[in-house]
């Protein structure tokens, strides 16, 4: 990890742990004051010059620590208004799509939304939603007529989709390390529940799809980087939806009743999870695409770009 | 209910995952250059057989590819010169085993001596043992065997009871070993041996070499529940062997097997053995393909790609000379999984006979009887499932 990476995700670290349990108005002008929306614009325009992989451990860390606000959508909207020439004002929300629901809709001053291939910052009237933990997805009609085009190639869904993975990297770590620590504690029949093989065994299932992501998290953020991601995108957000299906059943099984309660934490990061798996594209918009292109490259095409892709460049 | 709240998960170990370390593979710059040379070589020397017995094909033995193999440098990529390597980058030959598996390449024959064998030769080895075997299991003509599991010694290994008595003449070998896959090829074993008379569990074991055409060593068959020769009985009846095929210290027997499990569990064969039948999934279909065949390719291949992410992980971790244990246990795991699902997979979306005789459908009958073993061999499931446990601090 390179050094700006880790005093990133120190200060990140801190500051999402501090800020659990708060919502929205409380924790936004802390993240402001933090700066994070300069984390993907170059160094010479005033930016901190980061990577993707320093999104990707960023997001990584938001999702651990249950952060309730936009932080990955604003990273990528303030990237995307600078590529693009235009100044966006406060928090500008990202849609996958014209009707899709906009994370934190309500609290942006415009959004970037995708039509046709082209990429939007457009306004609207709001009608406002809630996915399943409460956080705000809101359903805006958009005034197409007074939007201001961007002239960039982006796809916002997809954009969606890497910031879920990187976000359920952290909330299945954050699960797994509820679940290591409830079933060493929680004494039945005379012994820890961690000392049954059953409970061991389901949390090593767990920790495997906690890994899973972590490692989809990192491939595709590399992948960004390099630039083409659309098949890593397609492949990682499908596998972590698989996972949270696991992942999630797994947490919960282990922990028992209490697990299901309001008060214990875990369902502050499951019911997230579970919002999560329709964001971003669900399993078979990912899987039709992944497996078209699949049978377009044929096996051995497939074969060469896997591995083309991590190669270096010759 | 506030002793309910978390407690190991504060600041500090946020920042990592917790049970999986993240390495980097940083792929070398000659990476594509190795792949288009060995696809020339593959497609020159590849055995022009059925098809349909490319699945499972790390299981395949053909001594001849081996030899080939060997002569262009491919086996015992790491070790020195002097012994007949080829000191190579472990990234290096880990690109040359993905390529091997992604073309099922029948690669049964040397995989062992090249994984396991070979290395543990070297770092434990004597100069002399070295000699013997490195140069020949680098030309691809002497193959191992790992003598592990007896007939009341499966998963326990600790229980082994075949015994070595050290006499003027040698060690005196008795006993049997049992799920030897490929003694029937390999003209040596490392086995794990009680080397102290009356000593219990981890304690006093020892690692021999054993010459498998040693006077008083039996090897038979145990054919698999479809018609298959991986497996042996191997039995020990005062088998007389030199001091010098101890290998490593006596009495470090155990530390000594178990520092070759990473090995053993790390290797991209854990995901990449049955590759051959999505490769044959993915050039059947054609442009009109049912939606949930295109769905279930695009799942399959999402798994793998994951798979791959980890694996090369696991093989980062290695190459840093750290012990990626609970990581290799977590791919191998998932590995498993996904190499049982894609049989069925296939199965559930192809609508043909088991009967067909084409080469997907013989591929996939032979993936689906060959499938239970996956999460047996190298270490069953339960087991992997307990050292990640292990590696969480649950036990």
């Amino acid at each position: 990890m390179s050094e700006s990476r880790t005093q990133l995700t120190e200060m990140a670290d801190g500051l999402f742990a501090e800020l659990r349990g708060h919502g929205f108005d409380a924790i936004w002008p802390r993240l402001e004051e933090a700066g994070f929306g300069l984390l993907l614009l170059p160094e010479a325009n005033g930016g901190f010059g980061g990577d993707f992989g320093d999104l990707a451990a960023v997001m990584r860390l938001a999702g651990f620590h249950a952060l309730a606000a936009p932080l990955g959508e604003h990273i990528l909207t303030q990237w995307l208004l600078s590529k693009g020439g235009l100044a966006g004002e406060g928090f500008t929300a990202l849609a996958g799509g014209l009707s899709t629901p906009v994370p934190w809709g309500r609290h942006a001053s415009k959004v970037l939304v995708p039509v046709g291939g082209e990429l939007f910052l457009a306004s609207g009237a709001v009608t406002e939603g809630a996915s399943p933990v409460g956080e705000s997805r809101d359903t805006i009609v958009f005034d197409m007529d007074s939007a201001e085009s961007l002239d960039i190639e982006a796809d916002p869904l997809g954009l969606i989709a890497f910031l879920r993975v990187c976000q359920t990297a952290g909330t299945l770590d954050a699960a797994l390390a509820l679940a290591v620590d409830y079933c060493s504690q929680r004494v039945q029949f005379g012994r820890t529940l961690s000392q049954f093989q059953a409970v061991q065994h389901s949390i090593a299932l767990l920790a495997s799809e906690a890994a899973a992501v972590n490692c989809a998290a990192t491939g595709v953020a590399e992948a960004i980087d390099r630039g083409d991601a659309a098949f890593e995108i397609a492949a990682a957000k499908l596998r972590t939806n698989t996972a949270i299906k696991i992942g999630c059943a797994l947490a919960h099984q282990v922990h028992g009743a209490i697990g299901f309660t309001q008060e214990y934490p875990l369902n502050e990061l499951t019911r997230r999870m579970m919002g999560w798996r329709s964001e971003g594209g669900n399993d078979s918009y990912w899987s039709a695409r992944i497996g078209g292109q699949a049978i377009a490259w044929g096996s051995e095409g497939l074969w060469e770009e896997l591995t083309r892709r991590t190669d270096p460049r010759s | 209910m506030h002793q309910l709240l978390p407690v190991r998960s504060e600041l500090r170990i946020s920042r990592y995952m917790q049970s999986f370390a993240h390495y980097a593979f940083k792929a070398p710059l000659n990476a594509q250059q190795i792949r288009r040379e060995l696809r020339a070589f593959l497609s020159e020397h590849l055995p022009q057989g059925d098809p349909a017995l490319k699945a499972n094909c790390w299981m395949n033995f053909d001594p001849q590819f081996s030899r080939e193999l060997g002569k262009a440098g491919y086996i015992g990529m790491l070790w020195p010169k002097e012994y007949g390597g080829h000191e190579r980058d472990p990234l290096e030959r880990y690109i040359v085993l993905e390529e091997l598996l992604a073309a099922s390449a029948p690669v049964g024959g040397h995989w062992i001596a090249d994984r396991q064998t070979g290395p543990l030769i070297l770092r434990f080895g004597t100069e002399e043992q070295r000699r013997k075997y490195l140069p020949g299991m680098a030309a691809g003509e002497i193959y191992a065997c790992i003598g592990l599991s007896e007939p009341n010694s499966g998963s326990d290994l600790a229980s082994v009871r075949t015994s070595a008595r050290k006499t003027d003449d040698g060690w005196l070998i008795n006993g049997q070993k049992i799920w030897t896959s490929g003694a029937h090829h390999s003209h040596v074993m490392l086995a794990l041996v009680r080397s102290e008379q009356g000593s219990e569990r981890q304690r006093g074991l020892s690692q021999f070499l054993i010459d498998l055409d040693t006077p008083g060593i039996t090897i038979r068959p145990i054919v698999d529940m479809f018609g298959g020769h991986h497996f042996n009985e191997v039995f020990f009846e005062d088998a007389l062997i030199p001091h010098g095929a101890l290998i490593g210290t006596e009495g470090e027997g155990w530390k000594q097997a178990t520092s070759e499990l990473a090995l053993e569990r790390s290797g991209p064969e854990r995901y990449l053995s049955s590759h051959a039948l999505l490769a044959e999934l993915i050039d059947c279909v054609g442009p009109e393909a049912d939606p949930l065949l295109v769905a279930t390719i695009g799942r399959l291949v999402s798994d793998m790609w994951t798979l791959r992410q980890m694996s090369m992980s696991v093989a980062a971790k290695l190459a840093a000379g750290q012990d990626p244990m609970v990581e290799a246990s977590i791919v191998k795991d998932l590995g498993c999984t996904f190499e049982q699902d894609l049989p069925v997979a296939v199965q559930a979306v192809v609508d043909a006979d088991l009967a067909d005789d084409s080469t997907l459908m013989r591929m996939m009958a032979v993936l689906l009887q060959a499938a239970p073993s996956f999460s047996l061999r190298g270490g069953t499931r339960e087991v992997l499932r307990g050292i990640i446990a292990r590696g969480l601090g649950l036990r």
